[in-house]
């Protein structure tokens, strides 16, 4: 009870401070896309598995929603994302993005690795130029692009480091404005905040929150922490496994942005621990009983 | 402490990251200093006992010369003649002791030989880098290429190049296209292992990453693969280079042309029994094999891996 109330003391973060909203608009010449993700009879299964990793996955991302998807480790999590990022095919179901099918990767579904994936061999501000170069986008317009993206994840005078020279949350912040700077209709987040400490985690999921808010995206996130989960998410999704299927969905009707260390935020993150916990304990028994 | 912790949330003190130190941060520091004048000293001191004694019990120096020996045979290659290693006596050493004639060197046959190498190795190394690099990355590419020629080049490698010097020579005649013939096979395949082996480690996530980036197609070759692939490509260049060189030396040794190499002062040093000739040769090949060596490729791939934030090469 007394940590509780020490808990409840804690002052109110910085969650609550919202810059102004990003002129995306402005800056792009495409006209923005409303980002619903449709997920259909979704199934995949891996040849060397006795259990499919996704089984019938039904799932709609409405525009702008913010979904997380949590489950145990090898529950087919990032096989989901990996299938909506297009880097693996299907074998049965569909996977809609604003009513067409997806093939292949590409920038409308940019996505935010754990092991950031930036170039090594680029600066913090090449990298982000580096989709908008692909796609076509004319050097100053690219120029104005980045320059705002960097602002936004508040690294205005660090464009011009080399990667090594950034820090693990700078390096995940680059990586999330050379998503976003794409103007994706949606954007996927694979375990983003896995490898940094407690701090930099809490700091970038108060960054990812405000830039949610500001630019509106439909973000499908994945991760296994619960807390990450219940912080950020409109709705969590969350995935039995063996095979993939979802177990349960909670809806989230928190305001945003939210105050991290409120009790509701506490008991909510207490009652998804605990289907989690079932989910695992189920698992293992199945694991027993099948042996 | 993570510099993230501490920054201002309106970004505008932007922490600063020092870049991380590099092996070469303390070439100038003290002790990395004091460690060269010892290995420096230590050599200074073998020379000079190894001088020493030939001058006192003059042990055959037709068959092992002493240092000043190979001074004076390197300073007659370059067309001036001394006497370093006659006794000490009158004109010493410009002149012979005991005779009062002055000797008109020899032309200067160091400086051509270091420039037709050059050139040589110049147009042998520039084909086996393409060969390499284009068979190299097609192995990276297609599998069954590597399963095909991955052993054979391996096998190569144990190969001395000087093997295919009977090869080259039937094939095609003792000419300088010979010489290239052995440089380029004797050199290319360790550029394509080399580059095979480097390619293998680009981590797939930059591939992944690329595509999601929308670089597809060529663009993932030239934008992603290619700048990807540049610490395996430098690594590939130096290990090339040593083969190359090697190879270069081994050929010019044996074929006998009119465009005369280091190699084949080398073996005339061999013909006319100057021991003194040989080692300076072999010391000016190896000099020359080590300087490009460190001074040209094991920067590039410094630069490189430092760019990167990959630890520095040895």
């Amino acid at each position: 009870m007394i940590v509780q109330q020490l808990e409840r003391a804690a002052p109110v973060t910085t969650a609550k401070r919202i810059a102004k909203p990003v002129e995306w608009g402005a800056l792009h010449t495409a006209p923005p896309k409303p980002g619903r993700l449709v997920l259909r009879n979704l199934s995949k299964r891996f040849a060397d598995s006795k259990h499919a990793a996704i089984e019938d996955i039904d799932l709609t991302c409405e525009s702008g929603e913010f979904v997380v998807v949590v489950g145990p480790s090898g529950c087919g999590k990032s096989t989901l994302l990996n299938l909506v990022a297009g880097m693996i095919r299907c074998d049965r179901g569909d996977i809609l993005l604003d009513d067409k099918p997806i093939t292949e990767p590409g920038p409308d579904r940019a996505m935010v690795f754990q092991e950031h994936g930036l170039f090594p061999w680029l600066t913090a501000e090449q990298n982000i130029e580096f989709g908008l170069k692909m796609t076509g986008v004319p050097a100053r317009q690219r120029r104005q692009l980045v320059d705002a993206a960097l602002r936004m994840i508040h690294l205005p005078h660090s464009g011009h480091k080399l990667i090594h020279q950034l820090s693990g949350g700078m390096r995940q912040r680059v990586a999330i404005a050379r998503a976003l700077v794409l103007n994706p209709a949606v954007l996927l987040m694979d375990e983003p905040f896995a490898s940094l400490d407690a701090q930099t985690r809490t700091l970038l999921h108060e960054q990812v929150q405000e830039l949610w808010l500001q630019t509106g995206k439909t973000i499908l996130f994945v991760t296994h922490s619960v807390g990450e989960a219940v912080r950020l998410a409109d709705r969590i999704i969350v995935l039995h496994s063996n095979p993939g299927r979802i177990r349960r969905e909670f809806k989230i009707a928190l305001p945003h942005p939210r105050d991290f260390d409120s009790p509701e935020v506490g008991d909510l993150i207490r009652m998804v621990r605990k289907e989690i916990e079932d989910e695992v304990n189920r698992a293992n028994a199945e694991q027993i009983n099948g042996q | 402490m993570d510099s993230d912790s501490v920054l201002p949330r309106d970004g505008t003190a932007d922490p600063v990251v020092r870049p991380l130190a590099t092996a070469d941060e303390g070439a100038h520091s003290r002790p990395h200093r004091t460690k060269w004048i010892k290995i420096l000293l230590v050599w200074l001191a073998a020379l000079v006992l190894w001088e020493g004694s030939y001058r006192i019990i003059q042990w055959k120096s037709w068959q092992f010369p002493a240092p000043s020996h190979v001074v004076d045979a390197t300073l007659d290659m370059l067309g001036v003649r001394t006497y370093f290693g006659d006794p000490l006596a009158e004109g010493w050493p410009w002149q012979r002791a005991g005779a009062h004639v002055h000797v008109a060197a020899g032309d200067a046959k160091l400086p051509k030989a270091i420039a037709v190498s050059g050139v040589r190795l110049l147009i042998g190394f520039s084909i086996s880098l393409a060969l390499g690099i284009f068979l190299g990355m097609a192995m990276w590419t297609w599998s069954f290429l590597d399963d095909l020629l991955g052993p054979l080049f391996l096998g190569l490698q144990t190969l001395p190049s000087v093997c295919w010097v009977p090869l080259a020579i039937l094939t095609l005649g003792i000419n300088e296209s010979a010489i290239l013939m052995v440089l380029v096979l004797g050199s290319f395949f360790a550029t394509a292992i080399a580059l095979r082996d480097g390619l293998r480690t680009i981590p797939p996530i930059y591939e992944r990453a690329g595509l999601m980036l929308a670089a597809t197609n060529w663009r993932l070759y030239r934008y992603v693969l290619l700048p990807a692939s540049l610490p395996a490509m430098a690594s590939s260049l130096r290990q090339g280079f040593s083969f190359a060189w090697r190879s270069l030396m081994g050929a010019e040794l044996i074929f006998m042309l009119q465009n005369q190499g280091l190699g084949f002062l080398l073996n005339i040093g061999r013909e006319f029994a100057d021991v003194a000739q040989v080692v300076a040769v072999m010391i000016v090949m190896i000099a020359i094999g080590m300087t490009v060596d460190r001074w040209v490729f094991a920067q590039i791939e410094r630069r490189v891996r430092n760019r990167f934030g990959l630890m520095a090469a040895t």
